[in-house]
Protein backbone atom coordinates (compact mmCIF):
# COMPACT_ATOMS: atom_id res chain seq x y z
CA UNK A 1 0.00 0.00 0.00
CA UNK A 2 1.36 3.40 -0.94
CA UNK A 3 2.33 5.74 1.87
CA UNK A 4 0.42 8.49 0.12
CA UNK A 5 -2.80 6.55 -0.50
CA UNK A 6 -5.69 8.70 0.56
CA UNK A 7 -8.66 7.42 2.53
CA UNK A 8 -12.27 8.19 1.60
CA UNK A 9 -12.54 10.58 4.52
CA UNK A 10 -9.30 12.26 3.50
CA UNK A 11 -10.62 12.68 -0.05
CA UNK A 12 -13.79 14.16 1.37
CA UNK A 13 -11.81 16.72 3.37
CA UNK A 14 -9.99 17.88 0.24
CA UNK A 15 -13.30 19.04 -1.27
CA UNK A 16 -13.13 22.01 1.09
CA UNK A 17 -9.34 22.28 1.34
CA UNK A 18 -8.24 25.80 2.30
CA UNK A 19 -7.70 28.10 -0.67
CA UNK A 20 -4.64 29.76 0.83
CA UNK A 21 -2.32 28.14 3.36
CA UNK A 22 -2.49 29.69 6.78
CA UNK A 23 -1.63 28.64 10.36
CA UNK A 24 -4.31 26.88 12.37
CA UNK A 25 -5.29 24.29 9.76
CA UNK A 26 -5.60 20.96 11.51
CA UNK A 27 -3.33 18.01 10.89
CA UNK A 28 -5.91 15.73 9.21
CA UNK A 29 -6.61 18.37 6.58
CA UNK A 30 -2.89 18.99 5.99
CA UNK A 31 -2.24 15.25 5.60
CA UNK A 32 -5.23 14.83 3.24
CA UNK A 33 -4.04 17.74 1.06
CA UNK A 34 -0.47 16.42 1.01
CA UNK A 35 -1.66 12.94 -0.03
CA UNK A 36 -4.06 14.15 -2.70
CA UNK A 37 -1.29 16.34 -4.16
CA UNK A 38 1.00 13.31 -4.41
CA UNK A 39 -1.60 10.86 -5.70
CA UNK A 40 -1.19 9.79 -9.32
CA UNK A 41 -4.89 10.09 -10.16
CA UNK A 42 -5.91 12.83 -7.73
CA UNK A 43 -3.17 15.43 -8.18
CA UNK A 44 -4.47 16.82 -11.50
CA UNK A 45 -8.09 17.04 -10.37
CA UNK A 46 -7.02 18.73 -7.12
CA UNK A 47 -4.88 21.21 -9.01
CA UNK A 48 -7.92 22.17 -11.14
CA UNK A 49 -10.02 22.54 -8.00
CA UNK A 50 -7.40 24.79 -6.36
CA UNK A 51 -7.15 27.01 -9.47
CA UNK A 52 -10.95 27.25 -9.59
CA UNK A 53 -11.22 28.16 -5.89
CA UNK A 54 -8.36 30.67 -6.14
CA UNK A 55 -10.00 32.40 -9.07
CA UNK A 56 -13.29 32.72 -7.20
CA UNK A 57 -11.57 33.89 -3.99
CA UNK A 58 -9.72 36.54 -6.03
CA UNK A 59 -13.01 37.65 -7.53
CA UNK A 60 -14.55 37.88 -4.04
CA UNK A 61 -11.65 40.09 -2.95
CA UNK A 62 -12.52 42.58 -5.71
CA UNK A 63 -16.04 43.08 -4.31
CA UNK A 64 -16.39 46.82 -3.78
CA UNK A 65 -16.83 47.86 -0.14
CA UNK A 66 -18.72 51.06 0.57
CA UNK A 67 -17.04 53.93 2.39
CA UNK A 68 -19.48 53.51 5.26
CA UNK A 69 -18.59 49.83 5.80
CA UNK A 70 -14.85 50.50 5.47
CA UNK A 71 -15.23 53.10 8.23
CA UNK A 72 -16.39 50.41 10.68
CA UNK A 73 -13.28 48.31 10.11
CA UNK A 74 -10.94 51.12 11.15
CA UNK A 75 -11.69 50.07 14.72
CA UNK A 76 -9.83 46.76 14.71
CA UNK A 77 -10.77 45.98 18.30
CA UNK A 78 -14.35 45.28 17.19
CA UNK A 79 -13.35 41.70 16.42
CA UNK A 80 -11.39 40.04 19.21
CA UNK A 81 -8.69 37.67 17.98
CA UNK A 82 -9.24 34.01 18.68
CA UNK A 83 -7.01 32.70 21.45
CA UNK A 84 -5.54 29.21 21.27
CA UNK A 85 -7.13 27.15 23.99
CA UNK A 86 -4.91 25.11 26.29
CA UNK A 87 -6.77 21.91 25.39
CA UNK A 88 -5.92 22.37 21.72
CA UNK A 89 -2.30 23.09 22.62
CA UNK A 90 -2.16 20.02 24.88
CA UNK A 91 -3.47 17.75 22.09
CA UNK A 92 -0.70 18.75 19.73
CA UNK A 93 1.45 15.62 19.09
CA UNK A 94 4.64 17.68 19.44
CA UNK A 95 3.52 18.93 22.86
CA UNK A 96 2.52 15.39 23.91
CA UNK A 97 5.93 14.04 22.82
CA UNK A 98 7.79 16.80 24.66
CA UNK A 99 5.68 16.26 27.79
CA UNK A 100 6.36 12.50 27.68
CA UNK A 101 10.10 13.11 27.27
CA UNK A 102 10.10 15.51 30.23
CA UNK A 103 8.10 13.00 32.31
CA UNK A 104 10.64 10.23 31.53
CA UNK A 105 13.58 12.52 32.39
CA UNK A 106 11.91 13.59 35.64
CA UNK A 107 11.16 9.93 36.45
CA UNK A 108 14.79 8.92 35.91
CA UNK A 109 15.91 11.93 37.96
CA UNK A 110 13.62 10.99 40.85
CA UNK A 111 14.82 7.37 40.65
CA UNK A 112 18.48 8.47 40.80
CA UNK A 113 17.78 10.83 43.71
CA UNK A 114 15.93 8.07 45.61
CA UNK A 115 18.86 5.72 44.97
CA UNK A 116 21.32 8.33 46.19
CA UNK A 117 19.27 8.93 49.33
CA UNK A 118 19.77 5.28 50.30
CA UNK A 119 23.52 5.44 49.70
CA UNK A 120 26.00 5.75 52.57
CA UNK A 121 29.78 5.21 52.91
CA UNK A 122 30.36 1.47 52.54
CA UNK A 123 26.96 0.69 50.98
CA UNK A 124 28.68 -0.80 47.92
CA UNK A 125 30.73 -3.22 50.05
CA UNK A 126 27.63 -4.01 52.13
CA UNK A 127 25.78 -5.09 48.97
CA UNK A 128 28.68 -7.32 47.97
CA UNK A 129 28.51 -8.92 51.44
CA UNK A 130 24.78 -9.56 50.96
CA UNK A 131 25.61 -11.35 47.70
CA UNK A 132 28.16 -13.46 49.61
CA UNK A 133 25.56 -14.16 52.33
CA UNK A 134 23.07 -15.40 49.76
CA UNK A 135 25.60 -17.87 48.31
CA UNK A 136 27.19 -19.10 51.54
CA UNK A 137 26.58 -22.77 52.45
CA UNK A 138 26.64 -23.89 56.09
CA UNK A 139 29.76 -26.07 55.67
CA UNK A 140 31.87 -23.22 54.31
CA UNK A 141 32.38 -21.64 57.78
CA UNK A 142 34.34 -22.99 60.78
CA UNK A 143 31.99 -24.19 63.53
CA UNK A 144 32.02 -22.28 66.83
CA UNK A 145 29.78 -22.28 69.86
CA UNK A 146 29.94 -18.92 71.59
CA UNK A 147 28.10 -15.64 71.99
CA UNK A 148 28.55 -13.50 68.89
CA UNK A 149 29.86 -10.61 71.04
CA UNK A 150 32.73 -12.73 72.36
CA UNK A 151 34.10 -13.39 68.89
CA UNK A 152 35.83 -9.97 68.73
CA UNK A 153 38.55 -11.32 71.05
CA UNK A 154 38.87 -14.37 68.82
CA UNK A 155 39.31 -12.20 65.71
CA UNK A 156 41.88 -10.06 67.47
CA UNK A 157 43.84 -12.99 68.93
CA UNK A 158 43.86 -15.12 65.82
CA UNK A 159 43.78 -12.59 62.97
CA UNK A 160 44.94 -9.32 64.65
CA UNK A 161 41.69 -7.66 63.61
CA UNK A 162 41.12 -4.67 65.89
CA UNK A 163 37.65 -3.34 66.70
CA UNK A 164 35.89 -6.16 64.80
CA UNK A 165 33.11 -5.94 67.37
CA UNK A 166 29.58 -7.27 66.95
CA UNK A 167 27.02 -4.50 67.64
CA UNK A 168 25.57 -4.68 71.20
CA UNK A 169 22.06 -5.26 69.83
CA UNK A 170 23.26 -8.60 68.36
CA UNK A 171 26.10 -9.43 70.77
CA UNK A 172 24.01 -11.79 72.94
CA UNK A 173 23.04 -14.08 70.06
CA UNK A 174 24.62 -17.51 69.81
CA UNK A 175 27.06 -17.93 66.89
CA UNK A 176 27.32 -21.32 65.20
CA UNK A 177 30.15 -20.69 62.71
CA UNK A 178 32.55 -18.02 61.50
CA UNK A 179 35.40 -17.34 59.13
CA UNK A 180 37.75 -14.57 58.03
CA UNK A 181 38.50 -13.94 54.37
CA UNK A 182 39.84 -11.26 52.03
CA UNK A 183 37.34 -9.55 49.74
CA UNK A 184 38.09 -8.63 46.10
CA UNK A 185 39.75 -5.38 47.26
CA UNK A 186 41.99 -7.20 49.73
CA UNK A 187 40.12 -6.05 52.84
CA UNK A 188 39.76 -8.51 55.68
CA UNK A 189 36.18 -9.52 56.28
CA UNK A 190 34.82 -11.47 59.25
CA UNK A 191 31.67 -13.49 58.63
CA UNK A 192 29.59 -14.99 61.45
CA UNK A 193 26.64 -17.35 61.11
CA UNK A 194 23.86 -17.15 63.72
CA UNK A 195 21.03 -19.72 63.96
CA UNK A 196 18.58 -17.02 65.21
CA UNK A 197 16.51 -16.05 62.11
CA UNK A 198 19.36 -17.67 60.10
CA UNK A 199 21.18 -14.34 60.26
CA UNK A 200 24.73 -13.65 59.14
CA UNK A 201 26.98 -10.93 60.50
CA UNK A 202 29.77 -9.24 58.56
CA UNK A 203 32.56 -7.05 59.88
CA UNK A 204 34.66 -5.14 57.36
CA UNK A 205 36.77 -1.97 57.27
CA UNK A 206 34.80 1.26 56.76
CA UNK A 207 35.28 3.17 53.53
CA UNK A 208 38.10 5.69 53.83
CA UNK A 209 38.50 9.21 52.55
CA UNK A 210 41.24 9.05 49.87
CA UNK A 211 42.62 12.47 50.92
CA UNK A 212 43.36 11.81 54.59
CA UNK A 213 42.64 8.04 54.78
CA UNK A 214 40.25 8.66 57.68
CA UNK A 215 37.22 6.35 57.80
CA UNK A 216 33.97 7.88 56.55
CA UNK A 217 31.47 7.80 59.39
CA UNK A 218 27.70 7.94 59.61
CA UNK A 219 25.25 7.86 62.50
CA UNK A 220 22.89 5.06 63.46
CA UNK A 221 21.75 2.15 61.33
CA UNK A 222 21.52 2.22 57.57
CA UNK A 223 19.77 -0.39 55.48
CA UNK A 224 20.65 -2.04 52.18
CA UNK A 225 18.88 -4.65 50.06
CA UNK A 226 20.25 -7.04 47.47
CA UNK A 227 18.99 -10.25 45.85
CA UNK A 228 16.23 -10.82 48.42
CA UNK A 229 18.55 -10.20 51.36
CA UNK A 230 18.65 -7.12 53.52
CA UNK A 231 21.27 -5.76 55.85
CA UNK A 232 21.46 -3.25 58.70
CA UNK A 233 24.82 -1.50 58.79
CA UNK A 234 26.52 0.46 61.54
CA UNK A 235 30.03 1.93 61.70
CA UNK A 236 32.13 2.00 64.86
CA UNK A 237 35.86 2.67 65.33
CA UNK A 238 36.48 2.50 61.60
CA UNK A 239 34.83 -0.92 61.19
CA UNK A 240 31.42 -1.59 59.66
CA UNK A 241 29.13 -4.18 61.23
CA UNK A 242 26.31 -5.59 59.14
CA UNK A 243 23.56 -7.93 60.26
CA UNK A 244 22.06 -9.64 57.24
CA UNK A 245 18.99 -11.84 56.81
CA UNK A 246 16.88 -13.15 53.98
CA UNK A 247 13.85 -10.88 53.66
CA UNK A 248 12.78 -7.31 54.01
CA UNK A 249 14.70 -4.45 55.59
CA UNK A 250 11.53 -3.91 57.64
CA UNK A 251 12.18 -7.23 59.50
CA UNK A 252 15.60 -5.96 60.54
CA UNK A 253 14.26 -2.56 61.51
CA UNK A 254 11.58 -4.23 63.67
CA UNK A 255 14.19 -6.51 65.25
CA UNK A 256 16.42 -3.51 66.05
CA UNK A 257 13.51 -1.54 67.49
CA UNK A 258 12.62 -4.50 69.73
CA UNK A 259 16.23 -4.84 70.93
CA UNK A 260 16.36 -1.10 71.74
CA UNK A 261 13.04 -1.32 73.63
CA UNK A 262 14.31 -4.31 75.62
CA UNK A 263 17.62 -2.55 76.35
CA UNK A 264 15.90 0.66 77.55
CA UNK A 265 13.33 -1.40 79.57
CA UNK A 266 16.09 -3.39 81.20
CA UNK A 267 18.18 -0.24 81.89
CA UNK B 1 -25.46 36.19 1.22
CA UNK B 2 -28.35 38.49 0.21
CA UNK B 3 -27.58 39.31 -3.42
CA UNK B 4 -28.46 42.91 -2.56
CA UNK B 5 -25.79 45.30 -1.30
CA UNK B 6 -28.38 47.44 0.52
CA UNK B 7 -29.69 44.45 2.50
CA UNK B 8 -26.17 43.22 3.17
CA UNK B 9 -25.14 46.61 4.53
CA UNK B 10 -28.20 46.71 6.75
CA UNK B 11 -27.38 43.25 8.18
CA UNK B 12 -23.76 44.23 8.66
CA UNK B 13 -24.54 47.47 10.46
CA UNK B 14 -27.18 45.87 12.69
CA UNK B 15 -24.64 43.20 13.66
CA UNK B 16 -22.00 45.75 14.59
CA UNK B 17 -24.54 47.80 16.52
CA UNK B 18 -25.55 44.70 18.47
CA UNK B 19 -21.86 43.95 19.18
CA UNK B 20 -21.24 47.51 20.35
CA UNK B 21 -24.39 47.41 22.47
CA UNK B 22 -23.23 44.22 24.15
CA UNK B 23 -19.75 45.61 24.73
CA UNK B 24 -21.24 48.74 26.29
CA UNK B 25 -23.35 46.52 28.56
CA UNK B 26 -20.20 44.78 29.84
CA UNK B 27 -20.84 41.56 27.89
CA UNK B 28 -18.76 41.84 24.72
CA UNK B 29 -19.05 39.04 22.12
CA UNK B 30 -16.97 36.05 23.23
CA UNK B 31 -15.09 35.60 19.95
CA UNK B 32 -14.89 36.84 16.38
CA UNK B 33 -17.18 34.00 15.28
CA UNK B 34 -20.04 35.77 17.02
CA UNK B 35 -19.97 38.57 14.42
CA UNK B 36 -20.09 36.19 11.48
CA UNK B 37 -22.75 33.98 13.05
CA UNK B 38 -24.92 36.99 13.88
CA UNK B 39 -24.41 38.54 10.44
CA UNK B 40 -25.31 35.25 8.79
CA UNK B 41 -28.63 34.92 10.62
CA UNK B 42 -29.50 38.58 9.91
CA UNK B 43 -28.71 38.06 6.21
CA UNK B 44 -30.86 34.92 6.09
CA UNK B 45 -33.74 36.73 7.79
CA UNK B 46 -33.54 39.62 5.31
CA UNK B 47 -33.26 37.28 2.33
CA UNK B 48 -36.46 35.51 3.38
CA UNK B 49 -38.39 38.76 2.96
CA UNK B 50 -37.90 39.02 -0.81
CA UNK B 51 -38.61 36.73 -3.73
CA UNK B 52 -37.63 33.12 -3.15
CA UNK B 53 -35.91 30.83 -5.62
CA UNK B 54 -37.75 27.73 -6.70
CA UNK B 55 -36.17 24.36 -6.09
CA UNK B 56 -34.84 22.99 -9.36
CA UNK B 57 -32.26 20.57 -10.66
CA UNK B 58 -29.12 22.41 -11.68
CA UNK B 59 -26.84 20.98 -14.28
CA UNK B 60 -23.33 20.01 -13.17
CA UNK B 61 -20.14 19.96 -15.24
CA UNK B 62 -16.63 18.76 -14.50
CA UNK B 63 -14.23 21.54 -13.50
CA UNK B 64 -12.56 22.85 -16.59
CA UNK B 65 -8.89 23.82 -16.89
CA UNK B 66 -10.24 27.05 -18.44
CA UNK B 67 -12.31 27.92 -15.35
CA UNK B 68 -9.89 30.59 -14.00
CA UNK B 69 -10.08 32.39 -17.33
CA UNK B 70 -13.88 32.14 -17.39
CA UNK B 71 -14.13 33.43 -13.81
CA UNK B 72 -11.83 36.35 -14.51
CA UNK B 73 -14.43 37.65 -16.99
CA UNK B 74 -17.10 37.91 -14.30
CA UNK B 75 -18.00 40.92 -12.19
CA UNK B 76 -18.10 40.31 -8.41
CA UNK B 77 -21.81 41.16 -8.39
CA UNK B 78 -22.53 38.24 -10.76
CA UNK B 79 -20.82 35.84 -8.36
CA UNK B 80 -22.67 37.40 -5.41
CA UNK B 81 -26.02 36.94 -7.11
CA UNK B 82 -25.18 33.34 -8.02
CA UNK B 83 -24.16 32.49 -4.41
CA UNK B 84 -27.14 34.29 -2.88
CA UNK B 85 -29.46 32.22 -5.05
CA UNK B 86 -28.20 28.99 -3.52
CA UNK B 87 -30.37 27.40 -0.81
CA UNK B 88 -29.06 27.68 2.73
CA UNK B 89 -26.91 26.20 4.31
CA UNK B 90 -25.13 25.77 0.95
CA UNK B 91 -25.27 29.54 0.47
CA UNK B 92 -23.61 30.20 3.86
CA UNK B 93 -21.06 27.46 3.18
CA UNK B 94 -20.05 29.03 -0.14
CA UNK B 95 -19.93 32.53 1.33
CA UNK B 96 -17.75 31.43 4.27
CA UNK B 97 -15.52 29.21 2.13
CA UNK B 98 -14.82 31.70 -0.68
CA UNK B 99 -14.31 34.56 1.75
CA UNK B 100 -11.04 32.71 2.41
CA UNK B 101 -10.89 34.05 5.97
CA UNK B 102 -11.63 30.91 7.98
CA UNK B 103 -9.93 27.59 8.53
CA UNK B 104 -12.03 24.54 7.51
CA UNK B 105 -12.69 23.76 11.17
CA UNK B 106 -13.90 27.32 11.80
CA UNK B 107 -16.34 27.01 8.89
CA UNK B 108 -17.72 23.74 10.31
CA UNK B 109 -18.17 25.34 13.74
CA UNK B 110 -19.60 28.57 12.34
CA UNK B 111 -22.19 26.85 10.16
CA UNK B 112 -22.77 23.90 12.52
CA UNK B 113 -22.14 21.50 9.66
CA UNK B 114 -20.46 18.10 9.48
CA UNK B 115 -17.45 17.58 7.22
CA UNK B 116 -19.34 15.38 4.66
CA UNK B 117 -22.10 18.00 4.39
CA UNK B 118 -19.68 20.86 3.79
CA UNK B 119 -17.75 18.73 1.28
CA UNK B 120 -20.97 17.93 -0.60
CA UNK B 121 -22.15 21.57 -0.68
CA UNK B 122 -18.82 22.96 -1.91
CA UNK B 123 -18.20 20.17 -4.42
CA UNK B 124 -21.65 20.33 -6.02
CA UNK B 125 -21.52 24.17 -6.09
CA UNK B 126 -18.23 24.05 -7.97
CA UNK B 127 -19.71 21.72 -10.59
CA UNK B 128 -22.93 23.75 -10.87
CA UNK B 129 -20.99 26.99 -11.14
CA UNK B 130 -18.83 25.44 -13.85
CA UNK B 131 -21.99 24.49 -15.77
CA UNK B 132 -23.27 28.07 -15.40
CA UNK B 133 -19.87 29.40 -16.53
CA UNK B 134 -19.92 27.14 -19.55
CA UNK B 135 -23.38 28.46 -20.41
CA UNK B 136 -22.65 32.14 -19.85
CA UNK B 137 -18.95 32.37 -20.68
CA UNK B 138 -18.24 29.72 -23.30
CA UNK B 139 -14.64 28.66 -23.42
CA UNK B 140 -14.44 29.33 -27.16
CA UNK B 141 -15.29 32.99 -26.62
CA UNK B 142 -12.41 33.73 -24.35
CA UNK B 143 -10.03 31.35 -26.12
CA UNK B 144 -10.53 33.41 -29.30
CA UNK B 145 -9.66 36.66 -27.48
Amino acid sequence: MSLFRISRRGQLLTHFAPITERPGIDRRMRVAVMRVKRGKHTAKQFSLQQSFDKAIADLVQTTPVSQEVAEWFRNEKLIPTAKRRWRKIARNPAVISAALAVAVIVGIGVFIVMERMNEFPGSGTARKMLAIASSTKSGQLDPVNAEAGSLSDFFFMKYQLEHYDVAPEFAHLRASACKVFDDDEGHRVAQISVPEKRMQFFLFPAERNPKDMKPKLFNGWRFVEQEGWSGAVQVRNGVCFMAALRGDAKDLALYLAKQNRDASGGG
Amino acid sequence: MTGDSGKAQEAFQDTLREGAHRAAGGEPPADRMWFFREARFRCLALAEEGLQCEDCEIEEHEISPHAPGQISQLAPEQLAIWISAAPDPQRSALAAFYLDEFTPREILVLLELKAPELARFVRSARRQFQAWLNATTPVEVYENE
